[in-house]
């Protein structure tokens, strides 16, 4: 499946490059992202928790992912060692906007909507900036306490009969908590995935920690 | 590789602080913005608030199931008593229901309690193109309402309707079946206008409690009996 997927996409990787494809996917997803909270698509956002929550949340956080793949220097970033900045920046970011007061908020309030946009763009930014830079140990830290957190927010979002958002249904908020589930469940199988056969891309500082801690990735 | 073994600790402290300075970010972000870390959701943070800062209700024209028209404030001020207050919607069958039900439980311990002269009982609709006068009177004989102790209106205009809504911090959104969802509550209103607790459907028993000792302290919350019978009120709008 990912060789065909890999086989496909050849020409195209050896034509733009990878840091190429992923700049592109960080514009597409930027714009999908921003539609969403303009009219004419606004509504989908309004109306549906599925959409805000799991559509237009997830879409900014890898927008920004992508955007730093593509941008950000090849070299190890001295204020993030083992990625511990970026992690808990995107840790923290991302545990703001699970809250449901501030998801009503960023529903209602234009300003609030544009913080959401750029945090949590800045988010996937600094987790991609997190994740490449971070020794095993420390990805399993922070992706274990983040997935589990997520997939807690989900079961609590789909088992409780209180509407926790003021701006959406109850059965919009059931959904929600299942999706979140899910998604919780994606990104724990996508890191063991990439553990065991990810991209083989040498990882920002390797070296050095490998010399260091050799019990290290 | 031992080049590297020449500064193992290269940029740590620098990560070290500013991973500090980004913890402690965001939780004071998390803190601020709810409450002190107390309401995580808006119902909780409008309660919060209104017990805080008791806020004045809009004054606008209503009109009951008898089509008699008067303004908010003078319906609440009419008599003195301390008023609970919900909203709804005449054509509801779902969580108006359970409303309704609070507030006939409310009823009959307002008789029960011989309470009749300290606490009213209000029903906003708000839903003024469906509930006039008829709808109302049909959802007053639906819920037994006794008219001298739970009284029913709706708005005379549909263009207050925002207004009403957002002074009382309510958010309505449609559900299936062309319902409305809405976060309901039950609030304590003074005769003075002013909007002092907002408590959950299932607190009943402390509502009525709330609103019994809020009538008995009459002085505490507005010294004046009637603040603002005047036609030009101060605006409320957000």
């Amino acid at each position: 499946m990912t060789g065909a997927v890999r086989l496909a996409t050849d020409p195209v990787r050896r034509a733009i490059g990878r840091r190429g494809m992923a700049g592109g996917l960080a514009a597409l997803t930027a714009l999908a992202a921003l539609a969403l909270s303009l009219p004419p698509l606004r509504p989908l956002i309004e109306q549906s928790m599925v959409w805000h929550m799991l559509v237009q949340m997830p879409l900014l956080v890898l927008s920004g992912a992508c955007a730093a793949a593509a941008w950000a220097p090849a070299r190890e970033l001295r204020w993030n060692r083992f990625g511990l900045t970026g992690f808990m920046l995107a840790q923290c970011i991302v545990a703001y906007w699970m809250i449901p007061a501030l998801v009503d908020r960023a529903v209602v309030l234009p300003s609030a909507d544009a913080g959401k946009l750029a945090s949590l763009w800045l988010a996937g930014a600094a987790l991609r900036l997190g994740y490449r830079q971070a020794p095993v140990a420390v990805q399993l830290f922070f992706i274990g306490y983040g997935v589990p957190m997520m997939a807690w927010l989900g079961l609590y979002l789909a088992s409780t009969d209180l509407r926790l958002c003021n701006a959406y249904s109850l059965q919009s908020q059931l959904r929600t908590g299942w999706g979140l589930v899910a998604l919780a469940a994606a990104l724990g199988v996508a890191w063991a995935l990439d553990l065991r056969f990810g991209s083989g891309l040498p990882r920002a500082g390797a070296e050095r920690d490998q010399a260091l801690y050799p019990a290290g990735r | 590789m031992q080049p590297a073994l020449t500064d193992p600790l290269r940029g740590l402290p620098g990560t070290f602080a500013l991973c500090l300075a980004v913890l402690f970010g965001g939780l004071a972000a998390i803190y601020q913005a709810t409450a002190g870390g107390t309401a995580f959701t808006t119902e909780t943070l409008r309660r919060t608030a209104v017990a805080q800062t008791p806020t004045l209700v809009p004054d606008f024209a209503v009109v009951n199931a008898q089509g008699q028209v008067q303004t908010l404030p003078q319906l609440l001020a009419q008599d003195g008593r301390v008023w609970i207050v919900d909203f709804v919607y005449t054509r509801c069958i779902t969580l108006c229901l359970a409303l309704g039900t609070v507030f006939q439980q409310l009823q009959a311990q307002i008789v029960a309690q011989g309470l009749q002269q300290q606490v009213g009982l209000l029903s906003i609709s708000f839903d003024p193109l469906q509930d006039q006068p008829p709808a109302l009177a049909e959802y007053a004989e639906r819920m037994r309402m006794q008219p001298a102790l739970w009284q029913l209106v709706s708005l005379r205009n549909e263009a207050d309707r925002r207004r009403l809504l957002d002074s009382f911090g309510i958010m309505v959104v449609p559900a299936p079946l062309g319902e409305f969802e809405h976060n309901a509550a039950l609030h304590i209103v003074s005769p003075a206008g002013r909007l002092v607790h907002i408590l959950g459907l299932d607190e009943g028993v402390r509502t009525l409690e709330m609103a019994r000792t809020l009538a008995a302290a009459p002085a505490a919350p507005q010294p004046q009996p009637q603040p603002q019978p005047q036609p030009q009120p101060q605006a409320t709008l957000p």
